[in-house]
């Protein structure tokens, strides 16, 4: 980072405009070489374009079949007369997407200049599509694009022109946001879509019938992130956001999890049960745990702490031995909890200190413990939806769950497999060495081809775990490695004086790592996880084989054997094509602008 | 390191007293490791006591008697596809056609998207708008779009083609585009092959050394001596001349023949000798180079036991590679001496008269049935799976590869090649000499990694039906559940590719790394 980079604020602005005929003559035919290249790249834009457009409006596409499976490819098979737990969930999403933005004031700033060169590009390339579409092309469409371009390019330039210094003037991001929310919302309003569903036990398609049922909701949801934005940003003028922060970290890691298997899920609690076992179990280990750690997170009690964190790790191992052979029954979530009790003790001498610290160490731990019987519960407690088949996500809506799953399970595993690879400590090394190598070298199919076939095979009897549960194991598994790559670069990064002023402070092993080694190395290795969360974003599709009803699974099997729209698949996937780039594209635009920000950070 | 001394260090200041156990660092390690050795072993352990108990209690215990059985597989494509009485296709030999598939889509896939990264990653830093653009829309919209989308897209692009008739095609009879795959006329060594490069190295020989001496008088007196030129002009005047005159090359099969007979008459003992002596020979060699390497001018350094050890290594390797040959197996010995005698067998078959003077020769598809007729002589056809597979691995790694190369020319700083102008290099040999080798220090990390991608992406030929190695094991596996032992082959395979990638890419970028004093 030696380069200095100028902070936002006092970036230079852009360049003024040089007049057309002369950017033309520089850009395109400043010499011979120059006009050649004009000429074979026009050649092969105008080739690429056409054949393009001669797949997508060729007489065999039927774009009804997109048109009217959308709800199934968003969301599969989730029962319409629940359809409002996923707008709840939607819009828990939509509102903390807007807090976070307000939160870390992300305010990207785009210039008048920029849109309006954009939208006049986007109008020229939809006046070529126009002309240049082929014969098949219905004339209604190519009517539309033609007056969409005019519209666009005479739009555009008209503000361009209007506008004051267009290269100056600054577009905030709330007004963005607007502008894709008018662009859904009105799709969603006037587009005739379809949906496909059950009438009198038959599978029907209906066309055009598309409800405010859809459009209000998704409307109401984008009012709702604008909302949230504003009153976050007027918020952060009166008083510190930083708790806003906190809480928005936790919900990210937690919240998902809420949104997925207890809303969507909708598990059907048998309410004496769980109040004569879970919540006291619960609640003994929350308040048991949180009086435990507080008593010896003392620092003068650190030894103590060691000593009795390993018995407690000797206990919770010796319940799994006598489970293997039966000695006494005990539920899993308690082993569970035991073995967190212990690794929560190990770590009180890390987290001594004075009162205040402890009891924000004690109350963590209750937080974590009744959050995480809460869902524990509810995962193991059978779903109340009414769907034929048992995976009750599917679609977008799994793609993006998977994903997301993937990535946050698979990093505790890969910080741990990282710091253990770059230890001293050569069994560790060793260990951590073989598992990643060994699952780097071998393609992801595989992994989730063991794992969907296999893990049933290695569980004890009587113990079962569903597809998609053995499926995302296995991707887990084989993330972590690719996560643990990522981190050792970061962790190879930070400076050897910081190992050594930790250590002449007098921290413990764990205390440095914890606090001041991997908060620089995940810093340096932001980048390259964003990176790897658009891989996997993108490596879900890899689901479609093993099983599950993921997009690319319903596009290229589900809607291709409907009745209506038997053989059509190349609609569909070219619709799922562009919701993949859609997604991934915007994703490493914003890891772009991360890497400069966190640049901006580093620049003294 | 630096936790050991510092904790040394306190361990010291403490006195006399030595820490408590349960404080005693370097015992505290030792003790976390050995319990979470033990806890991974034990975990294993039980995980294969289970898989086990629950295999046999299938009835399906792990084993690889399977791989002789005859496989009963319709395989789609490779080199052997059918069953027949004097090939039999048998699993193991199913699996093997698999592997083959695997090894060809993704050799010929490095080497097609290469070609296409690089063209795309420089034409990403033309000065032309358009080629920015356009290249920019390529690597974007491609790398976005999962590559298991993009495989199945194609395939269901090619699969609405129209139907295989006479004339189809862009270029019929020559280039033909159907739904059936996409066929080529295919380029083969005919006969004369043989005789052509023996005719061409031979000549080759006085042209190059000119070629030094030109080289060598341009570094003494300076000026242009056009020694690349003249050796590219005399070789074109060569391979002209050759590829009509080599039939005179046919005096080298009775020479061959001889050596043929030669090689096999030595004694089995005395190859077993000389093999022998080799290895031993190797040993003492490594083992001198190796000391020589800790030598420094104020001695031979002090050597660590791993050093030792390493030696020791290398001389009971020896030792045990004289016993395998004299002992062991001293088939091996015979066996190097017949093939050697039959591989100057069969080049000695490879000259001789009556033979054309073809060196390479092309056929067109050839129709039978309304389909292609594969594999014999006739033309190139790659089948609809496997055009699928390919053009989506292809197209997607390479606009991976061209953001590669683009970053590798950026990262090489201005002042380089602005160096070799002030020097007074053209903008080409700039680019050759000064900008590339630079560049190719940065992108070959990564973009080894992109070929060890490509050989494991074409595992995703199961999602089209393409008979690679998953594909065909998992067939296998459907047929006689034997899951686990189809699995460790599948994990041997892949393991054995990403080693010999990495190990070649490592080997160029040894060579690449900068030499510092």
């Amino acid at each position: 980072m030696s380069e200095v980079t100028l902070p936002a604020a006092q970036r230079a602005p852009e360049a003024e405009s040089v007049s057309p005929g002369r950017w033309v003559r520089e850009n395109l035919f400043s010499s011979v070489s120059n006009v050649i290249q004009t000429v074979f790249f026009s050649l092969v834009l105008l080739g690429l374009l056409r054949w393009v457009l001669g797949q997508i409006f060729s007489e065999e596409a039927n774009w009804t079949s997109v048109a009217t499976n959308m709800r199934l490819l968003f969301t599969y098979n989730y029962p319409t007369e629940q359809f409002v737990r996923i707008w709840f969930a939607a819009g828990a999403l939509f509102l903390a997407v807007g807090a976070s933005f307000a939160a870390w004031n992300l305010n990207p700033m785009v210039t008048v200049r920029r849109i309006g060169v954009a939208v006049v590009g986007t109008g020229a390339v939809s006046l070529v599509v126009a002309l240049i579409s082929p014969d098949t092309t219905p004339s209604a469409v190519r009517t539309g694009f033609l007056a969409v371009g005019i519209g666009l390019v005479v739009l555009a330039l008209a503000v361009l022109k209007v506008v004051p210094e267009p290269h100056r003037r600054q577009v905030p991001f709330i007004g963005m946001l607007a502008g894709v929310a008018v662009l859904v919302c009105g799709v969603l309003w006037f587009f005739p879509f379809g949906d496909y569903g059950f009438a009198d036990g038959a599978p029907t398609a209906k066309s055009g019938t598309i409800d405010s049922s859809t459009s209000l909701p998704v409307t109401v949801m984008f009012l709702i992130m604008i909302g949230t934005y504003l009153a976050g940003r007027a918020l952060a003028r009166v008083i510190d956001l930083g708790w806003l922060r906190r809480t928005m970290i936790g919900w990210w890691v937690i919240g998902p999890a809420f949104v997925v298997f207890l809303v969507l899920r909708d598990p059907e609690f048998d309410w004496g049960y769980v109040l004569a076992v879970d919540v006291p179990m619960g609640a003994a280990f929350a308040v048991g745990g949180a009086v435990l750690l507080y008593l010896l997170a003392k620092p003068s009690r650190s030894d103590l702490a060691r000593v009795i964190g390993a018995l407690l790790v000797a206990l919770a191992l010796f319940h799994w031995v006598a489970a293997f052979f039966g000695w006494y029954p005990m539920l899993q979530k308690a082993r569970f909890s035991f073995a967190l009790v212990a690794v929560a003790v190990l770590l009180a001498p890390t987290f001594a200190g004075e009162r205040a610290a402890r009891l924000r160490f004690a109350g963590g731990w209750f937080g974590f413990m009744v959050l995480f019987h809460w869902l524990l519960t509810g995962i193991n407690t059978p779903s109340t939806l009414d769907i034929a088949a048992p995976p009750f996500l599917g679609g977008f809506v799994l793609t993006v769950s998977i994903a997301y799953y993937v990535m946050l399970a698979s990093f505790p595993l890969g910080v741990l497999l990282s710091l253990a690879r770059t230890s001293k400590m050569p069994i560790f090394r060793v260990l951590a060495t073989t598992y990643i190598e060994v699952v780097r070298g071998v393609p992801l199919i595989t992994v989730l081809f063991f794992f969907s076939i296999m893990l049933p095979l290695f569980l004890p009897g009587g113990m079962g775990i569903s597809d998609l549960a053995a499926v995302f194991a296995g991707y887990t598994v084989f993330s972590a490695a690719y996560m643990a790559e990522n981190i050792r670069g970061g962790l190879q990064s930070v400076r050897r004086g910081q190992y050594e002023a930790a250590d002449a402070l007098g921290l413990t092993t764990v205390q440095r790592t914890a606090f001041i080694v991997l908060p620089q190395a995940l810093r340096v290795s932001i980048p390259n996880l964003v990176g790897q969360a658009i891989a996997t974003f993108k490596e879900t599709s890899l689901i479609a084989i093993v099983g599950g009803f993921d997009l690319l699974r319903i596009a290229n099997s589900t809607i291709p054997n409907q009745p209506d729209f038997l053989g059509q698949k190349r609609p569909a996937l070219f619709f799922i094509s562009l919701v993949y780039f859609v997604v991934a594209y915007s994703m490493s635009r914003a890891s772009r602008n991360l890497e400069e920000r966190l640049q901006e950070g580093q620049a003294r | 390191m630096t936790s050991q001394t510092v904790d040394q260090g306190t361990a010291g200041f403490s006195g006399h007293t030595r820490p408590p156990i349960w404080r005693n660092t370097s015992v505290l390690k030792w003790l976390v490791q050995i319990v979470v050795l033990v806890a991974v072993l034990a975990v294993f352990w039980f995980l294969a006591a289970q898989a086990r108990t629950n295999l046999s209690a299938k009835g399906i215990p792990v084993s690889y008697d399977w791989l002789d059985e005859p496989a009963n597989i319709q395989l789609g494509e490779g080199i052997q596809t059918v069953d027949t009485e004097e090939r039999r296709l048998t699993m193991s030999r199913a699996l093997w056609v698999g592997m083959v598939n695997t090894l060809r889509i993704a050799s010929i896939g490095i080497i097609v998207s290469t070609i296409i990264g690089i063209t795309v990653g420089i034409a990403r830093l033309s000065k032309n708008w358009l080629a920015r653009k356009v290249s920019s829309i390529y690597v974007e919209t491609l790398r976005n779009v999962p590559v298991l989308v993009q495989i199945i897209l194609w395939l269901a692009i090619l699969g609405s083609l129209g139907k295989l008739t006479a004339d189809s095609g862009p270029i019929p009879g020559w280039v033909i585009v159907s739904q059936k795959g996409i066929s080529l006329p295919r380029v083969f060594l005919a006969d004369g092959f043989y005789q052509f490069v023996s005719m061409v190295l031979i000549a080759m020989i006085p042209v190059w050394f000119v070629r030094r001496s030109l080289k060598r008088r341009q570094d003494r007196e300076g000026g242009n001596t056009h020694a690349t030129g003249i050796t590219l002009g005399a070789f074109v005047v060569i391979a002209v001349i050759a590829w009509f005159a080599n039939p005179v090359m046919a005096f080298l099969g009775p020479v061959f023949g001889g050596v043929e007979s030669a090689w096999g008459s030595i004694p089995q003992g005395l190859m077993q000798l000389v093999l022998s002596v080799a290895a031993l020979g190797g040993a003492v060699l490594w083992i001198k180079r190796f000391l020589d390497s800790r030598r420094t001018p104020a001695g031979l350094a002090k050597l660590i036991d791993d050093d030792w050890f390493r030696m020791i290594f290398a001389v009971v390797a020896a030792l045990l590679a004289v016993l395998v040959l004299v002992r062991g197996w001293p088939g091996l010995s015979s066996w190097i001496v017949n093939s050697g005698s039959d591989l100057f067998g069969v080049i000695s078959d490879k000259f001789g008269d009556g033979r054309g003077s073809r060196p390479i020769d092309a056929m067109k598809p050839t129709l039978s049935e309304g389909r292609f007729v594969n594999y014999g002589p006739t033309g190139l056809t790659m089948t609809v799976f496997y055009a699928s597979l390919f053009f989506g691995l292809v197209f997607y790694t390479s606009s991976f590869i061209a953001e590669i190369v683009r970053g590798g020319i950026l990262a090489v700083p201005a002042g380089q090649s602005e160096a070799a102008a002030a020097l007074g290099l053209s903008r080409s040999q700039a680019l050759r000499k000064v900008v590339l080798p630079q560049a190719f220090r940065v992108i070959m990390p990564p973009l080894g990694n992109q070929y060890l991608n490509i050989t494991k992406n074409t595992s995703l030929g199961i999602a089209v039906g393409f008979s690679e190695i998953v594909q065909v094991g998992q067939t296998v596996y459907n047929k006689n559940s034997q899951t686990l032992a189809v699995f460790s082959i599948y994990m041997v395979f892949y393991l054995a590719c990403s080693l010999s990638i990495s190990s070649v890419v490592n080997t160029i970028n040894r060579r690449l790394a900068i030499v510092e004093r």
